[in-house]
């Protein structure tokens, strides 16, 4: 099967929030203001690590500001991203911070009638801190004697110490990697680094918090997962979740940073919950760079392979800096090592990560959660070993790849299924065509001032969590949905699942439609609340159609069946003799007996029908969990142009191919890839943060350009990029379609790095790229004594020139 | 810490005026000293404020004033200090005759911000990395500075005394920025290197260059980001000065003007990026300057 | 510090608001006026998300005082569709070609490239590049949203 059998799946249609994001009438959380609101701020450390001697908030609350401190909040140590089971899930954090552990963590919240009442009641707050050591890098932190950033962390009903700062560790073993390197004819070691960056999503984090007067509250957040949202709420606060409301706002962006509940979130409830006033927090973009960046890492890669290449042995030792939380390193690390386990057959694997403290921004998920930095070490050491053997790295990849057939550990060791779709060959073939591998130059062979090379990089990221063990999960993995047949046949699709952007609602709206057989037009997706709908972990790990679009399906498939049922009785033949298409005229589903041409009727008939005879309404609601969490591949072929006078990169062309099984929404899934490799070429080239050494203070102190996130100005021209899809079906999948999302960033970095390396012979273990190190490297690659400056007469007329308009 | 850089609000209290005339500004000037501020587009000053390393208790506008507006042309060119610098970038006249502050004003920031900020806000902020301010100064340009009491004319050479420090005394204005009109065989070029398109420079100059033949007659070059105001090379210019054009001399000039440079380390490059980087769009700068002022028309 | 009244025109009707010498323009149109399109994405003129036109313009409300606003013609995102709810060819552009994803940019994107469109109809791909190069949007890598410009512009000058 492919779309074309399909009838709404793999249409073009508008996305259905569109008109409303095109016009400015969506709403998201920012956006939302209640009768009696009043504006919450929240008071935050300068100093990076510190005890709070004392907290005077007379000053403040004499403007007329109501205040929260440590000594108000429950003191209830959660972790705020319940992705996690119990067993998995590491507990760090109150509401306030008992200390501060990174400059910017949240000390005291402010609520008062206006903003410039909290602004200036914010101010007044006095605070005594004793400071303690600041411990910026992961080395100060596990030195011996280092100060403990947490002396304990709990995990169950267990205080577990915390030992050189280091969170937590994991190892994975498969096989004997002492034989295997034993065995091996070749082995070779790499260092990589990847950078800590921030998800720049365009939305700071938001909430608005409204008491109830049953003693209840309804929250509008800035957040992946209502219901998680409230689950963590009600457990803090004590409040029963029947009476604890979050509704569902739009997402301005998030790429994994409100998987857990953000940090402003319980606060603002407990603002709302001592004033009784409803309260809005809209973080400022300064406060947001504080709250959430990238994980970085550095792993050690080892391979041993036999002299044609086939690898038999392998260790990894990744140290990821978690800052001041472990929000998630557990099940981070854990996904390092699968996905690395799933990228190349490897008979015997060690990996060893550790996640440590250090008193900076929390590190959390972003697009990716560990597949972007394996898949950078991976895809760059075995462009570099088919390099040295010389063989085509294209073609030495597919020889070892994991693909149909092979094990894919989706989320860690504890969610693992049978490949059983696998475009890596078409995708490989066809992104080689069109960028012209087999003409891209040896590398570093090209002269002159500007030197093009062509590089490539493969991967993939789950779709979804699921696994078919009913105990002994690391991770909470279900959806539901409720659809209903309205009064005039069209449908309700009531569903928690956020949207990122990615059309993940419009996409299961699609699904329902094909599964019912009617119009894609005609299922509606309705404003949700945890109320109304059923739980739903995340929209996280890319599965949202692949998970979601599943419990949407099952809703549908019985819903068709209960329309079936009643237009056979009304039709007066049997349910099975009836089917149920699209008629695109009509606007409406037809249910009709092919072999009798005089019984149909619509389901907008049959529902009223139905309606005025009082039998009812065809609804189902249904949750479900997938067992399986098929791999979507992705590959990139780049082709940047390096200046070897200035050190800037830019992206010439670029191919992007994605094996999503079946594509539901065409452009908007090849908008993924090409927001994709924006957000790649800021990962790879440009991107870091920088926190001081002395004060651990951002260097960016607010300013946005710091983070460097790339404008229209630094993308590659639209005839520059192409994305293309593996016709592939998941049989797994809801109509074939597996994930996308993430994947479509996971191979950027590796791609770059090849690409470069391909134009001028430098290969780049850490990112970003920056101009300073590509000149740097091509000094060191004269030799000593050489020029820092190339003298290389400029061959090409000067390109910076900017002044299009004036010639 | 309360993270001031991006309130949503703007937390400093002032009061507010908009005058009708150069006169009411100066007099207004006058009166409240170094407590008011001039506000031209905003972008830097409201910054600024935000950042609460300003807090003046009268914002002063110079919105009102139609006479700080626009570009005259008669023996060079006269351009008021509000004309803002998307029209200052649009000008058919600077762009033909002025090629490096067309260069400089079309590579400012973002289009916004072009059309909000203003030619003398840009000067007047004084910051390091003003891309109009090495423009202008191979320009040769001046800058007419007005008081209640009279007007003066300050080579803008002499006008920068720091990092946001200038001349500027208390309750004086900027009114214009003149340039002389280019002779016969001029070309200039204005070029910019930064992490993004909208960041401030890590390095940009500006070179003008008179040629006569192979002969290079008058040279100036300027750059910004590398000093705690935007500076002149006079040893590179001097080098190129009377002797013929080409790349070699351009090399030459280039990496005397990397020397003598003194850019600092900071989050936007290293020092010793910014002195490479400088020699490389110096040259290249020098090359597209000299095409220009060899294919005539002063362009 | 008094409050003062201003009068301009918002979306086409006059409006008189109170406010202070420090009250910025983008608050006021988001918490008195209500039109929430225009978003708040920095405070300092970096993103471009606050983008509104002023007479004509595409200024930063972020960074615009509300004192300032004084018989100007404003227009937000909020204005742009025409009466009746038709939407501004630029607006469908976006729509057919998947240019909205979490849609956070979408209105300072469309202010801006609507700007281009009434000073350049028609723009290249370089004009339309950089004259948005000051709006940034982290999810669709822009091109879906370079050839939404450049589309629009071809249909309005088919249709002149």
């Amino acid at each position: 099967m492919s779309a074309s059998d399909f009838q709404s799946v793999g249409t073009e249609t508008w996305r259905q929030d569109g008109i409303a994001k095109v016009t400015g009438a969506e709403q998201y959380a920012p956006d939302i203001s209640v009768d009696r609101m009043w504006f919450g701020r929240v008071l935050r450390s300068p100093h990076a690590h510190a005890r709070i001697v004392e907290i005077d908030t007379s000053a403040a609350e004499a403007l007329g500001a109501v205040c929260l401190t440590f000594a108000d909040i429950p003191k209830v140590k959660y972790n705020e991203r319940i992705v996690s089971t119990p067993p998995c899930l590491y507990r760090d954090r109150y509401v306030l911070a008992d200390k501060p552990r990174h400059v910017g963590e949240a000390i005291a919240g402010i609520a008062a009638p206006t903003e410039a009442l909290a602004e200036k009641a914010l101010r007044a707050i006095r605070v005594e801190y004793e400071p303690l050591q600041t411990i910026i890098t992961m080395d100060q932190a596990m030195r011996d004697g280092a100060a403990p950033i947490h002396d304990t962390i709990r995990l169950m009903d267990d205080d577990i110490p915390i030992e050189h700062n280091i969170a937590v560790a994991r190892t994975i073993e498969v096989g004997d990697i002492d034989r295997g390197f034993a065995e091996s004819d070749i082995v070779i070691e790499r260092k990589f680094k990847t950078n800590r960056i921030y998800h720049a999503q365009m939305e700071t984090k938001t909430v608005l918090c409204r008491p109830e007067v049953d003693g209840g509250l309804t929250v509008w957040a800035s957040t992946q997962s209502i219901h998680n949202t409230r689950i963590l709420l009600g457990e803090i606060y004590a409040i029963p979740l029947h009476k604890l409301n979050v509704k569902k706002a739009a997402l301005g962006g998030s790429f994994g940073s409100s998987i857990q509940m953000n940090s402003v979130t319980p606060i603002c409830v407990g603002l709302a919950l001592k004033s009784g006033r409803p309260v809005k927090i809209v973080s400022t973009r300064e406060e947001d760079m504080y709250d959430h960046v990238r994980y970085p890492s550095e792993i050690t890669l080892k391979l041993g392979l036999k002299a044609d290449g086939a690898l038999i042995a392998g260790h990894m030792r990744a140290d990821i800096d978690i800052g001041a939380h472990n929000i998630q390193a557990y099940p981070f690390l854990g996904c390092m090592g699968g996905f690395w386990a799933s990228l190349y057959t490897l008979p015997n694997l060690k990996y060893e990560g550790r996640a440590v403290y250090t008193n900076k921004t929390p590190s959390c998920a972003m697009q990716g959660f560990g597949a972007p930095q394996t898949t950078f070490a991976v895809e760059c050491l075995m462009d570099e070993i088919a390099a040295d053997l010389g063989l085509d790295p294209v073609q030495y990849k597919l020889a070892h790849y994991v693909g149909l057939g092979g094990t894919f550990w989706g989320q860690g060791p504890a969610s693992k299924c049978i490949i059983r779709s696998d475009g890596v060959p078409e995708l490989l073939k066809v992104g080689s065509e069109k960028i012209g591998w087999k003409n891209r130059p040896k590398a570093g062979s090209g002269s002159g001032r500007y030197r093009r090379g062509i590089g490539m990089a493969r991967g993939f990221h789950t779709s979804g969590v699921g696994h078919p063990k009913t105990s002994g999960a690391e991770m909470i993995d279900y959806s539901g949905a409720i659809v209903k047949v309205n009064e005039d046949g069209t449908v309700d699709l009531v569903q928690s699942l956020m949207d990122h952007g990615g059309g993940t609602n419009d996409a299961i709206a699609k699904i329902v439609a094909e599964e019912i057989g009617v119009p894609a037009q005609m299922v509606g997706i309705s404003p949700v609340d945890t109320r109304t709908t059923l739980y739903d972990v995340s929209t996280h790990a890319t599965r949202g159609v692949y998970a979601g679009g599943a419990a949407a399906l099952k809703a549908a498939r019985k819903v068709r069946q209960m329309l079936l049922d009643q237009a056979g009785r009304v039709l007066d033949v049997l349910p099975e003799s009836l089917v149920i298409e699209p008629d695109h005229e009509l606007g409406q589903g037809v249910i009709h007996c092919p072999n009798l041409a005089d019984r149909r009727i619509t389901v907008g008939a049959l529902a009223k029908h139905m309606q005025i005879n009082s039998l009812g309404t065809i609804a189902a609601a249904e949750s479900l969990r997938q067992v399986n969490c098929p791999p979507a591949y992705v590959s990139y072929f780049l082709e940047l142009e390096v200046d070897t006078h200035t050190g800037q990169i830019k992206t010439r062309r670029a191919v992007l191919g994605s094996d999503c099984g079946t594509v539901v929404n065409p452009k908007l899934a090849a908008g993924q890839l090409v927001g994709g490799l924006s957000k790649g070429h800021g990962y790879a080239l440009i991107e870091d943060n920088h926190w001081d050494p002395e004060t651990g203070e951002l260097a960016s102190k607010g300013f946005w350009v710091d983070g460097k996130t790339p404008s229209m100005s630094e993308s590659p021209l639209l005839d520059d990029v192409e994305t293309h899809f593996a016709h592939t079906f998941e049989p797994t999948g809801p109509f074939g379609a597996k994930g996308l999302g993430e994947a479509a960033g996971n191979p950027a970095v590796a791609a770059f790095a090849n690409a470069v390396h391909n134009a001028i012979g430098v290969r780049f273990y850490e990112v970003p790229i920056t101009p300073e190190k590509v000149l740097a490297a091509l000094a060191a690659k004269q030799g000593p004594g050489a020029p820092a400056r190339p003298e290389e007469p400029v061959a090409d007329e000067p390109r910076l020139d900017p002044a299009p308009a004036g010639e | 810490m309360y993270m001031a850089t991006n309130t949503h609000i703007l937390v400093p209290e002032f009061d507010y005026r908009r005058p009708g005339s150069l006169s009411e500004v100066l007099a207004l000037a006058a009166e409240h000293g170094d407590r008011a501020r001039l506000i031209a587009g905003g972008t830097d000053l409201l910054v600024q404020m935000k950042m609460e390393r300003d807090a003046p208790s009268l914002v002063i506008s110079l919105a009102g004033i139609e006479e700080l507006r626009g570009i005259a042309s008669g023996d060079g060119l006269t351009i008021g200090a509000m004309t803002t610098i998307r029209d200052v970038a649009g000008s058919a006249t600077v762009r033909r005759q002025y090629a490096a502050l067309h260069e400089a004003c079309q590579a400012f920031s973002t289009v916004q911000i072009m059309v909000m900020g203003t030619l003398g806000g840009n000067l007047c902020n004084a910051s390091p990395a003003a891309d109009t301010a090495p423009a202008l100064l191979v320009l040769d340009a001046r800058v007419d500075l007005v008081t209640g009491e009279g007007g003066r004319s300050v080579a803008l050479g002499d006008f920068f005394t720091g990092p946001g420090r200038t001349v500027l005394a208390g309750g004086e204005v900027m009114q214009s920025v003149t340039l002389p009109e280019p002779g016969a065989g001029t070309g200039s070029a204005f070029l910019k290197i930064s992490r993004v398109v909208a960041d401030i420079a890590q390095v940009c100059a500006a070179v003008r260059l008179v040629r006569d033949g192979d002969t290079i007659t008058d040279c100036r070059i300027a750059l910004g980001s590398v000093a705690p105001t935007p500076l002149r090379i006079g040893r590179a210019e001097a080098s190129l000065t009377g002797g013929n054009g080409g790349l070699e001399a351009f090399e030459r000039a280039a990496r005397i003007a990397a020397e003598e440079i003194r850019p600092i380390s900071d989050v936007r490059a290293t020092a010793a990026y910014r002195r490479h980087a400088a020699g490389v769009i110096v040259r290249d700068a020098l090359t597209t300057a000299w095409r220009r002022a060899g294919e005539g028309g002063g362009k | 510090m008094n409050d003062r009244r201003v009068r301009f025109t918002l979306n086409g009707e006059p409006r008189e608001v109170s406010v202070k010498p420090n009250d910025l323009l983008l608050n006021v149109i988001r918490d008195d006026e209500k039109l929430t399109g225009t978003k708040y994405g920095c405070g300092i003129g970096e993103c471009g998300a606050c983008t509104v036109h002023i007479d004509g313009r595409p200024v930063l409300a972020c960074l615009e005082l509300a004192v300032a606003a004084e018989g100007r013609e404003i227009v937000t995102i909020e204005g742009l569709a025409g009466n009746g709810g038709a939407l501004d060819p630029l607006q469908e552009a976006f729509l057919d070609n998947g240019a909205v994803q979490c849609g956070f940019c979408t209105p300072g994107m469309i202010m801006m490239g609507r700007a281009l469109l009434d000073e350049t109809p028609e723009p290249s791909e370089a004009e339309v590049r950089d004259y948005l190069r000051g709006t940034l949007c982290r999810c669709t890598g822009y091109a879906s949203i370079v050839q939404s410009v450049i589309d629009a512009g071809a249909k309005e000058a088919a249709a002149d």
